[in-house]
Order: structure tokens, then C-alpha cells, then sequence
């Protein structure tokens, strides 16, 4: 028997949010373990803060406030679901798209400069590390995109399942959290 | 579940605060302190802005605490994974 989205399977909790709650769990694992092999590797080494002082922290920054800034155009498309307003929805979700990209392009013009600096992801530890946790996180960031892109389409028709705007949102979100730990230890510190 | 009871308003003061909050951060991590204070006060900040997304954002704050122990329950095996190496590495000191 097929299990709807909307179906409860602990009282109060959707279906649908149990899922990627789970789901983000598993992830949470994930940058968590390689934002502690980063701490445990740079606390047992030295020279990584005269790497580290090779990023841009103005790039950093920008980004940052681009991914902050589309955190909240997102919750705003869940929260113009919730009133029935389909123009809301489709409009802050496109911000977020664009954001996204913005996000990308950003990255991409960042990678470019260190690779012609010759910073490779083997060059130094921090550098491995670097691209590691930037471009797994880019990837994320790429593939929340995908599901924003759907759920713009699937707005535009309609809001008979504007529920998967929360969903998607949560995704959303937690992308933004692990940029919140990475700007910090790849930028600042 | 629904969270209509939080206002677009409320979701804009909350960016506020995050964009606030990082750029003292960034304040934070140029001041002539000690390298010990300096990681500790960026990452609390952090901490604090993650905090605000997983319980406005994310609606932690109003769900089932039962989401809350989901998202925490991860970090905590991190933390301990995190204390093991640490330990083993005092008890081969």
C-alpha cells in the first residue's frame, strides 16, 4: 500500500517530514565526520593557517549572505503556500533558485583563481580539504537547486501539494547550516 | 503541520539577525585576542546562527521535540567520535 506524504506515522509528523528528517540525519553524519577530520587533522599540524589565509575571505562572505539571504526567500515560499497566495510561492522559490546559482557562479569564479595560484587539492592538506567540503557542499547546494527547480514547475500549476515546499525547504536549510560551520573554519579561522 | 503563526515579518528579523550575526564574525575573527578566544567566540556565533535557521527555518521550534532529538542525536555521535580520538590520543600520552 502506497504511504502519502501527508500520511502520519508518529502523531503530529507527516510522513513526508519523518523522511527527510531521517534523511538529513544520515547527512548531518556525513559533514559532520569530515568537519571533525578537518579540526582533528589541523590541530595536530601546523601550517595550515598560513594556507587558510590564501582564500578570500570577501568571497566567503558574500557567499555566505547570498546562501542566508535565500534561506529566507525559501521559508518565505513555504510561509505564502500557507496563506494560498501561488504568486508568493513561485516568485520567493525563483529567488532561490537564483540565489543558488549565484551561490555556484561565485564558487566556480573562487575555484578557478586558486587553481590558476596553484592551489590543487594537492597541494597542501587544507587544500584537499578545502575542495573536499566546498565541493561536496556545492554539490548539495547544485542538487537543492534540482528540487527548487521541480518545485517552482509544480507551483506554477498549482498549490494542491504546497506541503513539498517545507520539505524541500528543510533540505534548503540544512544546506545553509553546514555553509554556516564551513565559512568559519575555511575563511575566517 | 502547519507554522502559520509565524509571520513573513518574523522570518525577515530572523534574516536580520543571521546577517548580523555573521558579520560579527567576521568582526570578531580580525581582533588582536588570543587565537583560544577568537575560535571559541566564531564558532559560538556559528552555533547561535544555526540554531535560529533549525528553529525558525526549519520549525523546530514549533514541531514534535521528536525532530529536535533527531537532528541533535547525530551530533552527539560526532561529539563522542570526536572525544574518543581525543582520549586515546591522552592515554598514549
Amino acid at each position: 500500500m502506497a504511504i502519502s506524504a501527508e500520511a502520519r506515522t508518529i502523531p503530529g509528523i507527516p510522513a513526508g517530514k519523518m523522511g527527510v528528517w531521517w534523511f538529513l540525519a544520515s547527512e548531518i553524519m556525513l559533514f559532520g565526520g569530515l568537519i571533525v577530520s578537518y579540526v582533528v587533522f589541523r590541530i595536530g599540524a601546523g601550517g595550515w593557517a598560513e594556507e587558510r589565509a590564501h582564500t578570500s575571505l570577501l568571497f566567503g562572505a558574500v557567499n555566505t549572505l547570498v546562501l542566508l539571504t535565500s534561506s529566507m526567500t525559501m521559508v518565505m515560499a513555504y510561509a505564502a503556500g500557507e496563506r494560498g497566495d501561488q504568486r508568493g510561492v513561485t516568485r520567493n522559490l525563483g529567488w532561490t533558485i537564483l540565489l543558488g546559482l549565484l551561490f555556484l557562479v561565485i564558487k566556480g569564479f573562487e575555484y578557478s583563481t586558486k587553481l590558476s595560484l596553484g592551489f590543487t587539492p594537492a597541494s597542501a592538506p587544507f587544500w584537499s580539504f578545502y575542495f573536499t567540503m566546498t565541493g561536496l557542499h556545492g554539490l548539495h547546494v547544485l542538487a537543492g537547486i534540482v528540487i527548487n527547480t521541480l518545485l517552482w514547475i509544480e507551483a506554477g500549476k498549482g498549490l494542491e501539494r504546497h506541503h513539498r515546499v517545507e520539505l524541500g525547504g528543510l533540505y534548503w536549510h540544512f544546506v545553509d547550516i553546514v555553509w554556516l560551520f564551513l565559512f568559519p573554519l575555511l575563511y575566517l579561522l | 503541520m502547519t507554522h502559520a503563526h509565524i509571520s513573513p515579518a518574523k522570518y525577515l528579523w530572523i534574516w536580520g539577525w543571521l546577517a548580523g550575526l555573521m558579520l560579527l564574525s567576521v568582526l570578531v575573527s580580525e581582533l588582536a585576542l588570543p587565537k583560544r578566544t577568537i575560535v571559541l567566540g566564531v564558532l559560538a556565533l556559528s552555533t547561535v546562527k544555526a540554531a535560529l535557521v533549525g528553529l525558525y527555518y526549519m520549525h523546530l521550534k514549533f514541531d514534535r521535540r521528536w525532530l529536535t532529538f533527531l537532528a541533535l542525536f547525530p551530533v552527539l555521535l560526532i561529539v563522542l567520535a570526536a572525544g574518543l580520538v581525543y582520549s586515546s590520543r591522552l592515554v598514549r600520552l
